[in-house]
């Protein structure tokens, strides 16, 4: 397929179709609303479902049902709207379906404003509604990811039976750039636990409750075995010019472009500088990181939120070598000069 | 209350200006919600409140931009909350004037959860819903009141659900006041708010309140030319029945008071349990065990 310029939320339905997504529930919200609209015009022409669901919690619980009937579905918005899903999506996971759950991430807390943050962080890769529950979490730096990544995690929440996130920035939701769409990958797998109204699987059940104590915790061990499968198979990453770098910046989503760029114009300056991106922000690349403290002084890492990741990469160093941090909030986005002059200054010091 | 500015309290007679904050309307040009706004000013003003014993209450969206807009008391708060956020203000301040001011999409579509049950309530309050059958805020996506066959930018294909009524809906849901008004109205409309501010109980009015940017000027066109005043036909407001009839008119879109009951609000029920509460204390444990001993 040519390539076609296109904005980031519209390539993650066409990424969502190309997976062989069969449903979409949504409600309005800025800047995740380009997600919904595009939803409402494809889906229908493919002979899927697009419902403009009440609310988040009718989205998120309509998904649920989708999920559960054996259908590939998912659901997109932004921080205040992911936050009212939590309480299905922590549901889905203990009823362990498979979802899709596109979060393009804007200011806050509380209404904050509709300009780019990353500050979902913690309630998207912690887990965010209540239980012991994990979410893959995937997150793009460009129109082309979001449509790729997006297909990837269709896969992912089919062969784990898990939800599963793409969290980006509303930068990354809401730029254009151009994007080669790859072949339909519909490789869906067989769902013998599905509730589809047929005389096989009459005897499913879809439920997350488990009244006994053994057997709840049982199945919590059950579930954290998966997590732990994920951990060990799952990690995503972007190394840049890191195999002779002095020191790391780290950073995901729109600000990863912007280190990139830095990377680049303090290599030209003779500063031994490198980036690492996690493409799972769960799981998180922890041991590409530890390995690094064996060659880097020190990392920095750099968010469109007060210091979420951070924590990630500081468990992950164990305080072997110093993990500095720059964060910028309420919509503004860290620049290259700004990167430079951090890192300058610090070396300087 | 605290009655420390006693002093500026009596016989002042507010005007229309008191109400104005210091931040100017961003709505579009032609916007309803401007004609709501000007009533509710007037309103407030013929009301003589003084603008700190107001507190108006609002969600998200373009319409519930309008307490910053008033210079009372005002929480713009969150998408759909705007009824049990003003149940819990009126709760903490029965003596303070609330009101709550949202879209369609607000009040009736993530928010309707919360409708039904402050109108069975009937908490002391007016609820102002400017509905223009659209998400504006969000740049024209497809709302509860919209109507079949509506294409917006989440209906390509025409809508093909049945619109939210929200006149009748209120009327069976136990508000205690019903109305619509046409926000290109204006004397119409701060009448209406007046009398709604002053019924004891939940007032709700509809008021149709086109969006120009959206819905184009054929909205507006749509709502002057298919509008009629209950008055003019002789419409008793305290007959449910007649109050359903004539908010369904075949004749066209009813405006006016639709329907009106007589109710105890839900902050004088609450006084009077716990003066009986006071009264009467929940029985010590012992004389409730003492009930099970043979």
């Amino acid at each position: 397929m040519a390539k076609m310029l296109i904005k980031g939320n519209e390539a993650i339905v066409k990424g969502a179709l190309l997976a062989g997504c069969e449903a979409y529930f949504g409600y309005p919200i800025t800047p995740a609303s380009e997600i919904a609209e595009a939803a409402s015009v494809y889906f229908p022409e493919v002979g899927g479902t697009f419902l403009q669901a009440e609310s988040e919690v009718g989205a998120i619980n309509m998904v649920y049902g989708a999920a559960g009937a054996g259908q590939r579905v998912m659901t997109a918005s932004s921080s205040p709207g992911i936050s009212l899903k939590q309480e299905g999506v922590s549901y889905i996971a203990g009823s362990e379906l498979p979802a899709v759950i596109v979060d393009i991430m804007r200011g806050g807390p509380g209404l904050g404003n509709i300009a780019p943050e990353q500050s979902d962080y913690n309630q998207v890769v912690k887990g965010g509604g209540h239980g012991n529950y994990k979410t893959i979490a995937l997150a793009p730096n460009s129109a082309q990811e979001m449509c790729d990544l997006t297909m990837l995690a269709f896969e992912l929440a089919d062969k784990y039976r898990n939800p599963v996130y793409v969290v980006a920035d509303g930068f990354i939701g809401q730029m254009m750039e151009p994007v080669e769409f790859p072949k339909p990958n519909r490789n869906i797998p067989e769902k013998p636990w599905a509730v589809k109204g047929t005389a096989e699987t009459s005897d499913n059940l879809i439920s997350s409750i488990e009244l006994d104590p053994d057997d709840l915790e049982e199945h919590n061990r059950k579930m954290q075995r998966k997590y732990q499968e994920m951990r060990e198979s799952e990690v995503r990453y972007q190394a840049y010019h890191c195999d002779d770098a002095e020191i790391i910046l780290i950073g995901f989503g729109i600000v990863s472009r912007v280190i990139q760029s830095a990377v680049d114009e303090l290599r030209a300056q003779g500063v031994k500088v490198g980036m690492l991106r996690p493409i799972t922000l769960f799981p998180f690349p922890s041991d590409v990181i530890r390995q690094y403290t064996d060659q880097v002084s020190k990392f920095w890492v750099m968010e469109l939120n007060n210091g979420q990741m951070v924590d990630d990469v500081r468990l992950a160093v164990e305080n072997r070598v110093p993990v500095k941090f720059h964060g910028r909030m309420g919509g503004n986005v860290v620049g290259t000069d700004e990167i430079i002059e951090k890192v300058l200054e610090e070396e300087s010091a | 209350m605290t009655e420390t500015n006693v002093a500026d309290k009596p016989k002042t007679q507010f005007k229309v200006k008191d109400y104005k904050s210091d931040t100017k309307p961003i709505w579009c040009p032609g916007c309803g919600d401007f004609g709501v706004l000007a009533s509710l000013y007037q309103a407030l003003a013929k009301l003589n409140l003084p603008s700190h014993e107001v507190a108006i209450i609002s969600g998200i969206g373009c319409s519930s931009r309008l307490p910053g807009y008033v210079a009372t008391y005002g929480f713009n708060a969150v998408h759909g909350r705007i009824l049990p956020i003003a149940t819990g203000v009126k709760m903490a301040s029965p003596e303070i004037t609330v009101i709550g001011t949202g879209g369609d999409g607000d009040g009736f579509s993530i928010g309707m959860g919360h409708v039904p049950h402050a109108a069975r309530r009937n908490v002391d309050m007016t609820y102002i819903v400017m509905d223009n059958e659209i998400y504006g805020l969000t740049k024209g996506q497809l709302s509860p009141t919209a109507h079949v066959g509506d294409v917006t930018k989440t209906s390509a294909y025409g809508s093909i659900e049945r619109p939210v009524e929200p006149v009748d809906l209120m009327i069976n849901v136990g508000a205690s006041f019903v109305a619509r008004a046409n926000a290109g109205d204006p004397k119409q409309m701060a009448d209406l708010i007046v009398q709604a501010i002053q019924h004891k109980g939940f007032a709700f009015i509809d008021a149709l309140s086109p969006c120009r940017t959206f819905r184009g000027i054929e909205q507006k066109k749509f709502i002057n030319a298919n509008t009629f005043k209950v008055e003019d036909h002789d419409h008793d407001p305290s007959d449910k029945r007649k109050a359903l009839d004539i908010a369904d008119s075949q004749e066209g879109i009813s405006t006016g008071l639709l329907y009106v009951e007589e109710r105890p609000p839900y902050d004088e029920l609450y006084k009077d349990l716990r003066d009986r509460a006071t009264q009467k204390p929940v029985p010590e444990i012992q004389d409730i065990l003492q009930r099970y001993i043979p």
